[in-house]
């Protein structure tokens, strides 16, 4: 064996560009796949963590009346938890509203939170600064569409628990710039104990977002939904993107693979006289077909090690600097600004892994013809 | 002596038959991956693109002010002359009427009193037009979870968690209460011809699917639309292109001072999709550029293969009394035509599974684990560009001749004199 | 000194007495407006942004618990049929033939697009049990003499905080409101004219509603008839006569 992989390293070597040139897709190949994995796994680990920062905290608890999805449960979905039992807890009211920027009638839904949080990454702490009677923040995209800036001034209509109206201007405390359309989209945050006064709806809640400390109890009246609940759908997403691209990958692999299985093929034929002196020396055929499909398999190793001098540094590099990606907004996916890949031991040795063992593959089903060679013929060069 | 040549790789398989498979497997690869890799990298884009914001949207200007509030009360009227007008004028574009609606679904009891009520996310579309592929562009078969499309009038789809929550099953009546374009009150019985779950919670809750002629029965809308898409008969979005159709036909409304005037938006200017848009651009650029380069390398090998392999002829030939450089000149000839015959048969392969996978896609969501269906994502789909065509051909063709010429270089180092010894039987 | 304090203090009471207790008026303002039960018939003029739409209708309410109404016209609406008991409400269409229940937010929704609530139609409790009034002055409106009334509910749930009101001096019939929100937000205004002798009482058969936080004209409501304390049979009131 161990004369096998001298022979072959001598082999390839001597083969001069052509190995290069094989060496340089398989490489190229095993790049990528890392590369892909590695952005995918990237984003996923930001997604999750814009989620969990801006939103889903350590989970929800949420009113048993409350359905997220149904903006009638609004009116209904709160109580209230008795304070002892809140530790660890952010409250959110959440009521429907409608705001009327510059004569047009927008329905939202204006958000209490308490301002001190600091479970979740919107800068509620605007609205302690502010001075104004009515502080709110609003993501970019609200901001977008209901064209605001910050400073202005905007009316706002709500009723409180009796359903009398109210209305009273806003003051745009902050414009927020956060991945997560869901915090932001038609949404207005204002301190809760503001939003309790104005709805007269004291002390109640529509939701908790929990911190890290938090410990599930029962709690009649409302449900807990962890972090792993609330990411299903980014899940989903990233499991989703994972197949795909493997899709490409191995498309990719084939082709890198047809080259080593050609230049097996190429290298079998050239050197017949080769392998009839092999066996006339006294090698078995079945050393032989060894010696070839590790001469193939070399290649991956090569690749393996060609990649790593251009890899570990680019892969370093761009896991530090990050990849910037164009807004995606409106694609309905979080997507950061800059994704920075994540390449995992698992992912590196898997990858190495598929690439060394279908190398061997390709390179023994060339090699096997050996097998059933006539060694005179070989010697003589005459096998077509 | 194409002819001559032509007759031998016919007739001599072993020289012709294994380079040709390896340039069309090769050819194959390159132009799938390439269709392949655009695909993927749209599939966000078309998604908006199918759902949303069309390659094109025509709305009128009101409802495009108010756009997220569904604002069918700004919604545009007499678009059926609107339609017509547009597929004059663009024909190279297919155009739809959608209109989105809220509301509330109810569900009777038996004594017809209600039992259970949700909010309704609803879309209409062209369901029953012979010609229509609506229901495809929005890949609503396959997300069905129960029963089937829409056929006549009065069926719907209704989301599948609405459905098993209320407990109801194909053919059940459910009641639309809404409000028409004009603020009436409306209501519309449908029966639920299928249920449907597109992998987004907001959407599989209050989902409802109707065509677009109950609709606009339903919301008053006779001749009205909310929005009219259009989609390049392609499937492929062209920016140039839209940004051309989009001008010349916000030119006929630049005078008109209706509020309620068609301005249509191509798909670049919605959704802040131009980033992304350049983005998947440049990035399928650089990869397939990197493909194509990988592919190289494979046939310049078998192209030398080629030339290698027929040590023994040309030894004979030269013996014989051939010039070299005809010898030479007729390998090449041939590598050209087997290169074209490869890549040939490759580019028609590689197109034709391109156009499959761009048509049918290919259905992920049985290799995902939980296998809930993403609304388009979980079918992979590629993505036919004319680019397509010389791909493969290109690369095939010449890195094929290449590797001939570098190969056939030694028939000028033979010498006669050392022929004999070669061929020494 | 003593003395034009003096003087100011009777003038000012003087000035008081002018105005005539707050209550009574308001009182008087219900015995016009509030009664038992009441059928009428009305049409709506919904100025839209594209278009005029009226929509008639025929009312049947018993006091403040109960309401039935039947839409007339136009032809899309002819034949829904609505019926509120207290806080629930349950809507009829005859193009589905379906009686749906819709929980009582329903109420604060637009009248078929209009710039009315169902609550701003339905409510009709008593000005004078909801508000505390005070008289701030008089004006003319159209050559009436009206008494300008400052109104703040007593209340927990009346759906509007505070309400100005411009009342007919001699005939008790408001001509003009304004109603506010809690914070004093006007929200929107109101607007009566073709004031009727009907039975005994001074009825305003116009009135336009505007909503001043929307774009556009407002809302017309004009009753054709109306008919005050008419016996209406208990059925009437029932979810049986929706399908009638």
């Amino acid at each position: 064996m161990k004369l096998a992989f001298q022979l072959a390293y001598r082999n390839l070597i001597g083969a001069g560009l052509r190995t290069w040139l094989n060496v340089g897709v398989l490489a190229f190949t095993y790049l990528l796949i890392i590369f892909y994995n590695g952005m995918i796994d990237g984003w996923n680990q930001e997604a999750r963590r814009d989620g969990i920062a801006w939103e889903y905290g350590y989970g929800q608890l949420l009113n048993q009346k409350f359905d997220p999805y149904d903006p009638f449960t609004l009116q209904d979905g709160h109580g209230i938890l008795p304070i002892e039992k809140t530790e660890n807890l952010v409250p959110v009211l959440i009521q429907q509203a409608t705001l009327y920027p510059q004569g047009r009638m927008i329905s939202v839904l204006v958000k209490g939170i308490e301002p001190n949080q600091v479970v979740v990454k919107i800068p509620t702490k605007l609205l302690n600064e502010s001075g104004a009677k009515i502080p709110a923040i609003i993501g970019k995209r609200m901001a977008a569409s209901a064209n605001l800036k910050e400073g202005d001034e905007v009316l706002l209509r709500w009723r409180d628990k009796n359903g009398t109206f109210d209305a009273g201007n806003i003051t745009i405390a902050g414009i927020f710039d956060s991945q997560v359309p869901t915090i932001d989209n038609g949404q207005i945050w204002v301190s809760i104990k503001k939003l309790w006064t104005m709805t007269e709806l004291s002390q109640e809640a529509t939701l908790f977002i929990a911190n890290k400390d938090y410990v599930y109890k029962q709690r009649s009246g409302w449900f807990f939904k962890s972090q792993d609940d609330l990411l299903k759908n980014l899940n989903d997403i990233i499991s989703m993107k994972k197949v795909s691209g493997s899709f490409m990958y191995l498309l990719l692999l084939a082709i890198a693979m047809l080259a080593i299985f050609d230049t097996q093929v190429l290298s079998i034929f050239r050197r017949q006289r080769e392998i009839g002196t092999y066996v006339s020396l006294g090698m078995t055929r079945l050393q032989v077909v060894q010696l070839f499909t590790v001469e193939g398999s070399m290649y991956s190793l090569f690749a393996t090690f060609v990649g790593s001098i251009v890899g570990i540094p680019l892969f370093i590099y761009i896991a530090k600097t990050g990849i910037g990606l164009p807004s995606m907004e409106g694609t309905g996916v979080p997507i950061a600004d800059k994704i920075y890949p994540v390449y995992g031991l698992g992912l590196i040795i898997g990858t190495l892994a598929l690439v060394v063992i279908s190398a061997t593959i390709v390179s023994f089903l060339p090699a096997r013809k050996i097998s059933k060679m006539n060694p005179v013929d070989a010697l003589k060069g005459k096998i077509q | 002596m194409i002819k001559f040549l032509f007759k031998g790789i016919l007739r001599d398989k072993s020289r012709s038959l294994s380079p040709i498979i390896v340039i069309t497997i090769g050819v194959v690869l390159t132009v799938m991956l390439s269709g392949l890799l655009k695909g993927m990298l749209t599939d966000m884009i078309d998604q908006n693109a199918w759902f949303e914001t069309g390659h094109v949207k025509v709305m009128s200007r009101e409802y495009a002010k108010n756009k997220d509030q569904l604002p069918n009360d700004l919604a545009l009227l007499g678009v059926d002359t609107l339609m017509q007008s547009l597929q004059k004028e663009f024909p190279f574009m297919n155009w739809v009427k959608r209109i989105r609606f809220g509301g509330l679904i109810d569900v009777p009891d038996a004594q017809g009193n209600s039992k259970g009520q949700g909010p309704a996310s609803g879309m209409a579309i062209d369901l029953f037009s012979p010609h229509s592929v609506e229901a495809r562009r929005l890949n609503i078969a396959k997300s069905l979870v129960t029963g089937s499309v829409p056929s006549k009038k009065g069926e719907s789809i209704i989301g599948n968690e609405f459905a098993e929550k209320l407990h109801l099953k194909l053919g059940d009546e459910i009641t639309y209460i809404g409000s028409t374009m004009n603020g009436e009150m409306s209501f519309k019985n449908f029966r639920v011809s299928g249920t449907i779950r597109f992998g987004v919670a907001a959407m599989d809750k209050g989902a409802v699917i109707i065509d677009i002629t109950d609709a606009q029965e339903m919301l008053d809308m006779s001749d009205g639309a909310g929005e009219l898409l259009g989609f390049f008969n392609s499937g492929i979005y062209n920016d140039k292109k839209a940004q051309l159709v989009t001008e010349e036909f916000n030119e006929h409304y630049v005078q008109s001072d209706d509020n309620f005037a068609p301005i249509m938006f191509r798909l670049k200017e919605q959704n802040n999709l131009s980033g992304y848009l350049d983005f998947v651009n440049s990035m399928s650029t650089i990869l397939v550029s990197i493909f194509v380069f990988a592919m190289s390398i494979v046939l310049w090998n078998t192209g030398l293969l080629g030339g290698l392999r027929r040590y023994y002829e040309f030894g004979i030939r030269l013996a014989l009394g051939e010039s070299k450089g005809h010898i030479y000149r007729s390998l090449i000839l041939e590598a050209i035509l087997i290169g074209t015959i490869g890549s040939i048969i490759g580019s028609v392969i590689g197109l034709a599974g391109t156009w499959y996978m761009q048509v049918h896609g290919l259905d992920l969501s049985g290799f995902l684990k939980n296998a809930t269906s993403m609304m388009m994502p979980s079918i992979l789909r590629s993505q036919l560009s004319p680019e397509l065509i010389y791909i493969g051909f290109i690369p095939g063709l010449l890195a094929m001749v290449l590797g001939n010429m570098l190969s056939g270089i030694g028939i000028y180092k033979r010498e006669t004199a050392t022929l004999f010894k070669e061929l020494e039987v | 000194m003593k003395f034009t304090f003096i003087l100011l203090l009777i003038l000012g009471f003087l000035l008081q007495a002018n105005y005539p207790d707050p209550i009574s008026v308001l009182t008087k303002v219900d015995a016009n407006m509030t009664s038992g039960t009441r059928i009428s018939e009305s049409t709506m003029v919904i100025h839209g942004k594209r278009n005029d739409r009226e929509v008639t209708s025929k009312g049947y309410t018993q006091g403040n618990e109960k309401a039935f109404t039947e839409y007339l016209s136009p032809e899309r609406e002819k034949g829904t049929k609505m019926l509120k008991l207290e806080n629930r409400l349950w809507i009829y269409s005859p193009s589905t033939d379906r009686t749906i229940q819709l929980s009582g937010h329903m109420l604060r929704q637009s009248v078929m697009g209009s710039d009315l609530s169902y609550e701003d139609v339905m409510d009709t409790r008593k000005l004078a049990e909801v508000y505390n009034a005070k008289v701030t002055g008089e004006e003319t409106i159209d050559g009436r003499k009206v008494w300008v009334l400052n109104l703040v509910a007593k209340v927990e749930d009346a759906t509007y905080d505070k309400r100005k009101q411009w009342i007919d001096q001699e005939r008790f019939v408001v001509l003009k409101e304004e109603l506010f929100a809690k914070s004093g937000q006007l929200l929107k205004k109101l607007v009566s004219s073709d004031v009727a002798r009907i039975e005994n009482r001074w009825y305003p058969k116009k009135t336009n509603y505007k909503d001043v936080l929307k774009d556009g004209k407002g809302t017309d409501f004009i009753v054709s008839s109306i008919q005050f304390d008419a016996v209406i049979p208990d059925y009437v009131f029932s979810k049986a006569s929706l399908k009638e």
